[in-house]
């Protein structure tokens, strides 16, 4: 044992060794995980998307959620991004694409749900974003998202859908304290829905 | 070495050496997932959970780590334990997962870890190894639980999520901001060291920074 230690190739050895065993185990862990992770990240997902539609989800079981998402919505792929569109009686009703940009802190995305002929915001929800936790952060807070529902699209001038009070106009609050996080958010979501309608990417 | 005071092990890594304010390290991840007392509860249960494993895996194969290369076979073995915990938490708590980012994954370089894998698990039996992390990790999960229950307190009224302070209440921003950490634990250091003044003067060791 001794012996085998004094040799140059004996770090080496343990080295490769070692390695080789744990990378083994990460390796089975990863396999074993990865469906269950894939599913959590598409049920974080589809409740999203319902909650764009403002469609109620019965419960937080996966299923549920799958079950309820499948019944009302269908995926589009367009370009190199997903939109989701709601069918009623065979007809399109409703779409949600996803609208990115830069907010205060980083990158900021979500998804905005607006009505097939385009004359109404549905709602809105955020997939990713890194603002302050308790400031800018609050724009994941209900009483925030809930304000874009029902928006009116049709007096929007030049891509102004979301103006903040009390400016003329007004139909949403920002929020008190994370100033830019607002404005970054009405930014992305104006240019987004702009983008959108101009653009027709709703060709189906 | 052998045989070993078991009792002294937890009132060391709890009391006596306690990462955070005595040894002063592991501060980063104390500033930063400390406003909500549940990250901070998720945050202390991985570290314990790292800690102690690594520091068994660290003990048991320590005869065979050739000494120059010791600190690779650590970093690894610590890391490997860190994805764990990083999978197990995407897998059955994403919840949870997304609210601690990218905090889990930094576990790797918390300072506590490497300290006492180095420190005390290469010089000690397996069995020892594994108490001598889990009081280490309890010594850091303690300070942050005490931090994260004033913050989450004043920068949110409640506790656990659950609202203890009425309407009437208005949250301080300060409190959900990184640096309300700063001030609370510089507070709790100074509380714990004023307590132990008198040992002071009598053990005086290196104090390592992280």
């Amino acid at each position: 044992m001794s012996n085998i230690k004094d040799k140059f190739y004996y770090p080496v050895l343990v080295m490769v060794i070692i390695t080789a065993i744990f990378t083994f185990i990460l390796a089975w862990l990863n396999d074993i995980t990865e469906e269950v992770i894939a599913l959590n990240e598409e049920t974080e997902l589809r409740r999203k998307i319902l909650y764009v539609f403002n469609i109620d989800v019965p419960s937080d079981e996966p299923e549920d959620i799958e079950r309820v998402f499948n019944e009302h919505v269908k995926t589009q792929e367009v370009g190199d991004e997903t939109i989701y569109y709601m069918e009623e009686d065979g007809e399109v009703v409703a779409y949600a694409f996803p609208v990115d940009g830069i907010a205060l802190w980083g990158s900021l995305s979500a998804y905005v749900g607006i009505s097939a002929d385009y004359s109404e915001l549905l709602g809105l929800e955020f997939i990713r974003h890194s603002e302050t936790p308790g400031l800018g952060g609050r724009i994941d807070e209900a009483w925030f998202k809930e304000q874009f529902r029902g928006l009116d699209l049709t007096e929007g001038q030049e891509g102004e859908y979301v103006i903040y009070k009390p400016a003329i106009g007004g139909n949403v609050d920002a929020i008190a304290g994370a100033t830019q996080t607002s404005n970054a958010v009405r930014d992305i979501i104006n240019k987004g829905i702009y983008d959108f309608i101009s653009q027709g990417r709703s060709d189906t | 070495m052998a045989g070993g005071n078991y009792k002294k092990i937890f009132k060391d890594g709890i009391w006596n050496d306690n990462p955070i304010f005595r040894q002063v390290i592991g501060i980063c991840s104390t500033l930063a997932v400390t406003n909500l007392m549940m990250n901070s509860l998720i945050m202390g249960l991985a570290v314990i959970f790292t800690i102690a494993f690594s520091e068994l895996t660290v003990s048991i194969i320590r005869k065979f780590t050739p000494r120059h290369v010791r600190m690779i076979v650590q970093v690894l073995i610590i890391s490997v334990y860190v994805i764990i915990v990083d999978i197990f938490l995407k897998a059955y708590y994403p919840e949870m997962s997304k609210a601690l980012g990218p905090y889990v994954g930094l576990i790797i370089t918390n300072c506590i870890l490497m300290g006492r894998c180095e420190g005390f698990a290469q010089n000690n039996p397996p069995i020892r190894s594994f108490l001598d992390g889990i009081a280490s990790g309890l010594g850091y999960t303690f300070i942050l639980l005490a931090v994260s229950f004033i913050r989450e307190l004043f920068g949110f009224g409640s506790i656990f999520g659950i609202k203890v302070l009425g309407d009437w209440w208005t949250n301080w921003t300060i409190m959900v901001m990184p640096p309300s950490a700063f001030f609370i634990l510089g507070v709790i250091v100074w509380w714990a060291r004023s307590k132990t003044e008198e040992k002071e003067k009598e053990k005086e060791g290196g104090r390592a920074l992280s």
